[in-house]
């Protein structure tokens, strides 16, 4: 019975279950990211602010001072996904874990000079991502069709229709939701996974930067492996997933995730884990050289063109999320986790692809004509992590302008055509209107024809969705 | 019994021909099976509308005053003769509210719960099998089903509260011209043995009220807004289509301004009024005289009279008036 394996086996399962769990349930997303501290803590730097909850990702720090990276091999969902999948996958002794430092110092560098690019190789984030915008959008739109055709074309209706309304409510969701740039984001996962075909866990070992920060720590770890007899067959060495054991059977406490193999790959059952009995000495080499370091911190001004790129003119095309001010500040907070996107009710926040120039990648913004922004909701402040969206209460959110909507009169029924419409009228959720109307007697009927009242509107986009003009609408929101 | 399931599986090795021969007869025998199903339990895409059946009331119409939402709907029903008159045992009876908009129910955009909670106690009393409660909302549907307390309040007593789906739709069918051909509508608002509908009297921009009739654009899937033009014989043709059994406004909290979104209490005022019958024309009449409106200057009622699908004439109506 490899009892240990199975323990973390178990842990793996549980976590990521547990992970999907929370982002398909939308209530507390925003704590997911409390136990990262890569993302809490620079964010933090590179922004000047403490952001809510830093104080739980502090807390996984001491637990790596003691464990070692505990987190990458049985509580990292991205860690899970690649073992399960890689269950086939060769090992081979791999000597590139260098540089997932030199990411992670980038990513630090950066973070002094206030451009916080964290998210892009944020293992958590990166999963967070995928489930939200590949996976759950589209396991249920395959369950919600499977049941539509069981429904419609075997014509069960009766119980299994009342069984389906059920899930809808619950489990499935109202809406399926939909997002027509997330192939991108399906690429960047599918491509992580691929590096699979080079050896088992090649970003845990490679480029990995949250994995990064807990080796520098785990170097230090108290929980250290002990081979008390050993036949040198070096199993234990061939088989390492994270290639950290040397040749002399010492190993790199850096890199080892604790997944317990080695103890049961070992025919003597020489290979323990276990706390010093009395201080051991340190073993292997620093992580990274002085001269690498220096080098390092050269080149990352290099990387210092990224910065203003999105918040240069070109962002303000976009509309952002209610209570974002400052474009800068809000592409430098967000870590596009995509908590935003999957909790808001009408499927209007969506990623942006390269609207906002590279920096402004996946970043939200708001699409009426797909979604517009709910009213009497702020699901996305309450989920951010970073608070790059603002945690606003209902009634500040209310007053938090998105943009101004506008009416092309050239388009619209009653400006164009005499035709009696004013659905944006209507819908408009402002209790004194944003839109007004003017009447007119046309061949005497009366005819309102709508104009926006630009101090009341604010910006909500329920007049650009609701609007029936096709293919273009007739009143659009400007950022 | 040795081994795996697989392993007792008889090891035949099959053709490329024999594939390709087994998927075809896979594929032929479930389209056939379709077809049959198809033929045997199969439901029109198209329709021309529900059954009439014209049940009458007591009275034409009855407005009952109160303090108690619930009490007073139950009063006025009893006056018309009681639910028993409309709803026959083990039938299926849909209650079509207006839970459009996300508001609370003391910001009156919605139906007061407790008006549609009475009557879904009225149906159960009365024998029906089942009670449905749906509309197409305006705002995040899940989102009006419980902040307007319709959603709580009619699941405790039963009925079945769901979300609309828009793939189960039939095609409106009209045996006259009608601008309102092909609209697709959701189709168990036609399979039901009796349909009351529950409006809410609010104020409307381009209808002046929204009452009974505009009420029945929670039934229709599709871009709606187009409803828009030509609102009053869409409306018009639309109730004819339906044909509803019962009408109940609910006029206890009344919204004159700013409709029929609201939202700011100020613009909320209790009439404290319900008002049943059978005929939707006289109904939404009769509330459109309670708001001091010409029912001939709205464009739905005008049309309804037009149409000749009910009467505007509150003068000629027998309208019982209770004091709770």
């Amino acid at each position: 019975m490899k009892k240990l394996i199975l323990a973390r086996r178990f842990s793996q399962v549980f976590f990521l279950s547990l992970f999907i769990y929370i982002l398909w349930s939308t209530g507390r997303t925003a704590s997911l990211f409390k136990i990262d501290p890569l993302i809490a803590i620079l964010t933090s730097i590179s922004e000047r602010v403490i952001i809510p909850g830093i104080i739980f990702s502090i807390a996984m720090l001491p637990l790596t001072f003691i464990f070692g990276r505990f987190f990458c091999g049985w509580v990292c969902p991205m860690g899970s996904i690649i073992d399960g999948l890689g269950i086939k996958a060769k090992n081979r002794p791999l000597n590139l874990s260098r540089i997932k430092y030199y990411i992670f110092g980038f990513i630090v560098v950066l973070a002094f000079f206030e451009i916080q690019i964290a998210w892009v190789f944020d293992p958590l984030v990166i999963t967070a991502r995928f489930i939200s915008l590949n996976f759950i959008p589209s396991f249920t739109l395959a369950m919600d069709r499977a049941f539509i055709f069981l429904i419609k074309l075997l014509n069960f209706y009766a119980p299994l229709y009342d069984f389906y309304r059920g899930l809808k409510s619950s489990v499935l969701g109202v809406k399926i939701y939909y997002f027509p740039h997330s192939a991108v984001t399906m690429g960047f996962f599918l491509v992580i996974c691929a590096f699979l075909f080079i050896t088992k866990r090649f970003w845990c070992r490679v480029l990995c930067p949250l994995g990064a920060m807990y080796a520098i720590i785990a170097k230090f770890s108290i929980l250290r492996r002990r081979v008390d007899e050993c036949g040198r067959c070096m199993k234990c060495k061939i088989n390492c997933r994270m290639s950290a054991i040397n040749e002399d059977m010492s190993y790199k406490k850096e890199e080892c995730v604790l997944c317990m193999d080695c103890i049961y790959d070992c025919p003597v059952r020489g290979t323990r884990f276990g706390w010093p009995v009395k201080a051991a000495k340190e073993q292997g080499k620093a992580a990274i050289s002085r001269r690498d370091f220096l080098f390092l911190i050269a080149s990352s001004f290099l990387l210092s063109g990224f910065k203003n790129k999105g918040a240069s003119g070109a962002g303000k095309k976009l509309i952002r999320p209610p209570g974002v001010l400052s474009e800068r500040e809000f592409l430098n907070k967000c870590v596009r986790c995509g908590n935003c996107m999957r909790v808001c009710p009408t499927n209007g926040l969506q990623p942006v692809i390269f609207e906002s120039g590279f920096s402004g990648i996946w970043a939200p913004h708001l699409v009426p004509e797909i979604g517009y922004c709910e009213y009497n909701c702020n699901s996305c402040g309450n989920v951010c992590p970073t608070a790059a969206i603002p945690k606003f209460s209902l009634a500040r959110k209310k007053e938090q302008k998105l943009g101004l909507a506008y009416i092309d009169k050239d388009i619209c029924l009653p400006w164009s055509q005499n035709k009696e419409c004013i659905v944006c009228e209507e819908h408009c959720p402002v209790s004194t209107k944003a839109i007004k109307t003017y009447e007119e007697i046309i061949g005497g009927k009366k005819i309102k024809k709508p104009y926006v009242d630009a101090s009341l509107c604010v910006g909500c986009g329920i007049c650009q969705n609701k609007c029936p003009t096709r293919p273009e609408r007739a009143i659009k929101i400007s950022p | 019994m040795k081994g795996s399931v697989f392993e007792r599986l008889p090891n035949k090795k099959i053709s490329r021909k024999g594939f390709v021969k087994l998927c075809g007869i896979g594929m032929a025998s479930l389209a056939l099976d379709n077809a049959l199903l198809k033929f045997a339990f199969g439901r029109d895409d198209v329709s021309t509308g529900r059954v009439v059946k014209r049940i009458k009331g007591l009275h034409d119409l009855v407005a009952a005053d109160g303090i108690d939402p619930y009490a007073i709907t139950v009063k006025a029903v009893e006056a018309m003769g009681g639910m028993g008159r409309f709803v026959k045992k083990n039938s299926v009876v849909l209650i079509k509210p207006n839970i459009g908009w996300d508001r609370s129910p003391e910001q009156a955009g919605n139906t007061n719960p407790y008006v549609v909670g009475a009557l879904v106690d009225m149906c159960f009393k009365a024998g029906a099998k089942r009670v449905n409660i749906f509309d197409n909302t305006c705002n995040d549907s899940k989102r009006c089903y419980e902040n307007s307390g319709i959603e709580k309040i009619a699941k405790e007593k039963g009925a079945n509260v769901y979300f609309v789906d828009d793939w189960n739709v039939v095609k409106a069918k009209f045996s006259y011209k009608s601008p309102m051909e092909g609209w697709p509508i959701y189709r168990d608002a036609l399979e039901c043995d009796t349909f009351i509908n529950v409006p809410v009297l609010k104020h409307h921009g381009l209808t002046g009220l929204t009452l009974s009739m505009k009420n029945l654009m929670g039934i229709c899937s599709g871009n709606r807004g187009l409803i828009h033009f030509d609102i009053g014989a869409k409306l018009a043709h639309l109730t004819d289509f339906i044909k509803p059994d019962l009408t109940v406004i609910d006029a206890y909290r009344v919204l004159k301004r700013n409709g029929p979104t609201g939202g700011d209490l100020a613009d909320v005022f209790d009439m404290k009024t319900i008002i049943a019958g059978t005929d939707p024309v006289l109904c939404d009449a009769y509330a459109a005289k309670l708001m001091d409106k010409d029912p001939l200057s709205i464009s739905g009622i005008s049309q309804g009279v037009k149409y000749n699908i009910g009467s505007a004439d509150i003068a000629k109506a027998d309208v019982l008036i209770i004091n709770a």
